[in-house]
């Protein structure tokens, strides 16, 4: 068990890192240079070279490198050029508001398309399921920024109820977080509707049924007993996703999440924040997956962590 | 059509049987369960034949006119009126209004739309043929290409996507080639994923050791032999993966990582149509109502094709 998390902990860090590198790498090849963005277009070549030599930009592509790896064990990422603070501090400083979205999106999408999808697993190839399938569809259909945008012009502009944009008071969360839940609760119903449709077939539960199982417990416990591990699975996995930054949703109401920070350092070509960004996002996501993981057992006695579970 | 609700116990016992027989000597019931199935079925085919007609009427209603735009009777999409400026819908000579520089915003969804449409196509079928070229091989000839293929699908799975592919339009710039590229490499893990599951039991049929004795070549086998029978699966998938490169082209445009000025693109109209969102409604509604609509009727129709029942082999 032990030895099997440090397996997965060395595996993720080697995923991170070799993710980071590549960013650091990338953002120096590519065209665009960061002291122009910082100097403004009117700077002359020998304040541009200034600039460069203070963020060390003119040292060779490998040297950059070397200080960057120094840099990175010692937990500081440089110093952002646009924010003019700790590139880490100002990732960090972000991360609670993504993490307050992703957690309520997450948490809607769990308590609506569970239920959904049983529901419908339970009519299968009936009118009202049809219809609600085509719902589904048409969730999962519609462009994300476009949904935001419809919900702010009914919810904030025409019926003023909710804030627009930013993150002053609580009610705030709801139109981002209902933008977010409505493609999620799309994909993942459909995914429980599939997975119970399965086990409602398996022998099992026909001979659970014929013994005279009530029904609600066919359902919940026994059905929903093998279909917990790969809902659980989707559920985590776009967590770990959101974690990333809903940048397109971050963006149409102004959260001042890790989202609209990368968008806006990608456009500075703020390499450091770049790169903290990428690293911090990066290592949550792997962390996330790694306790989904190690919850497996929880959910499935059956399955030994380090034996099964590393397929 | 709908028989097999009407499977409630009682139904039709034998008459004359007596009455002191143990109740579980089974009962010849006139609904077998071969009725019930083929009553699901029945209806399970009518619902994928209204979702796969519902899908391809949508998509055409939006296709058709996008591929007929240069000769539809139409203004240029760039060409500016600033006297006609903001009109609402079903104005004279503009169908769906025009926007903050007076020009005609079915023009501009339409054009826009070619492009929109040409990065989908392009992009689908570059990250299908990657996918299913390398997801075939993968578990076809097992070993050290399945892991190493596996665990590139694996990373990529894990990295953050979208802002990857952000990260890579900003430094290469938004041209139509690297965005393209990029959406045809967000995608194809889920392709190669696919396929490779297909293949690794396709490689186990009696037809492969067949072609195996006759002494074909292992690449000829899989390219004659195994791929023809994967591939009907994997292009269904593919075109589940069209609608998401659509939504992934608009959602970059949309975040300023679209084709650049020239090219109008749907995510790119409705990110300008955002500022005048109090005034002018029809800037952002209609464009995201032809992307939902043309989006919904892929989706319809992938969905239908990948439900249809299967029908005993004859024509079909």
């Amino acid at each position: 068990m032990t030895k099997y998390i440090f397996k997965r902990l060395g595996q993720g860090l080697l995923t991170v890192f070799l993710t980071v590198s590549t960013v650091f790498v990338l953002v120096r090849l590519a065209p665009g240079d960061p002291a122009v963005a910082y100097a403004g277009p009117l700077a002359t070549t020998e304040e541009l070279a200034k600039v460069r030599a203070q963020f060390g930009l003119d040292l060779p592509l490998i040297q950059q490198y070397w200080i960057f790896l120094q840099q990175l064990f010692t937990g500081n990422l440089g110093t952002s050029y646009s924010f003019q603070a700790p590139a880490i501090q100002v990732v960090l400083e972000r991360l609670p508001y993504t993490l307050t979205l992703a957690t309520a999106s997450i948490l809607l999408t769990a308590v609506v398309a569970i239920p959904l999808g049983v529901w419908m697993s339970r009519r299968p190839d009936t009118k009202k399921e049809f219809g609600v399938n085509v719902l589904t569809i048409a969730g999962q259909s519609m462009p994300d920024f476009w949904t935001g945008i419809m919900l702010l012009t009914f919810f904030a502009v025409l019926i003023p109820i909710f804030p627009a944009s930013g993150f002053a008071t609580w009610s705030a969360l709801v139109l981002p977080t209902v933008t977010i839940a409505i493609l999620q609760i799309a994909l993942i119903s459909r995914m429980v509707r599939r997975e119970m449709t399965t086990n409602f077939a398996a022998p099992y539960l026909t001979v659970a049924r014929s013994r005279g199982v009530r029904n609600s417990l066919l359902t919940w416990r026994y059905a929903m007993g093998n279909s917990a591990i790969p809902v659980f699975t989707a559920l985590g996995t776009r967590f770990a996703a959101m974690l990333n930054g809903v940048v397109v949703v971050e963006v149409v109401f102004a959260w001042p999440g890790v989202g609209s920070l990368i968008v806006r350092a990608l456009e500075t070509r703020d390499y450091p924040l770049i790169v903290a960004t990428v690293l911090v996002t990066a290592l949550l996501a792997v962390g996330v997956q790694l306790l989904i993981d190690l919850a497996y057992p929880l959910l499935d006695p059956r399955i030994r962590l380090g034996k099964a579970a590393t397929a | 059509m709908s028989l097999s609700d009407t499977a409630v116990p009682p139904a039709g016992g034998p008459s004359g049987l007596p009455a002191e027989l143990p109740a579980r000597k089974s009962s010849p019931s006139a609904v077998t369960k071969e009725l019930i199935a083929k009553a699901g079925a029945t209806r399970r085919r009518a619902g994928a034949k209204f979702k796969i007609r519902t899908g391809v009427i949508c998509t055409l209603l939006v296709v058709i006119p996008i591929v007929l735009a240069a000769f539809l009777p139409l203004p240029d999409p760039n060409h500016q009126d600033l006297a006609q400026r903001l009109l609402p819908p079903l104005t004279e000579g503009h169908l769906f209004g025009t926007d903050q520089l007076g020009r005609d915003l079915l023009s501009r969804i339409l054009h826009g739309g070619q492009v929109s449409l040409t990065i989908g196509v392009l992009a689908v079928v570059v990250s299908g043929t990657i996918g299913i070229i390398f997801g075939a091989a993968a578990g076809y000839f097992g070993g050290k290409l399945d892991s190493v293929v596996s665990r590139l699908i694996e990373a990529q799975m894990s990295l953050p996507l979208l802002m990857m592919l952000l990260l890579v339009v900003a430094l290469f710039g938004p041209s139509i080639p690297v965005i393209t590229f990029v959406i045809a490499i967000a995608q194809w893990p889920e392709v190669a994923r696919l396929t490779r599951s297909m293949v690794l039991v396709e490689r186990e049929k009696p037809y492969v050791s067949a072609a195996r004795i006759l002494g074909l070549h292992r690449v000829q086998i899989l390219i004659q032999h195994v791929i023809p029978n994967v591939i009907k699966q994997a292009t269904l998938v593919v075109l589940l993966l069209l609608a998401q490169a659509v939504l992934l082209e608009s959602a970059l445009a949309f975040l300023g990582a679209g084709p650049q000025r020239p090219f109008a693109t749907w995510g790119r109209i409705i990110s300008d149509g955002q500022d005048y969102l109090t005034t002018a409604w029809w800037l952002v509604t209609v464009p995201g109502l032809v992307i939902a609509i043309m989006v919904v009727g892929v989706n319809l129709l992938g969905d239908g094709l990948r439900d249809r029942p299967r029908r005993k082999k004859k024509g079909a």
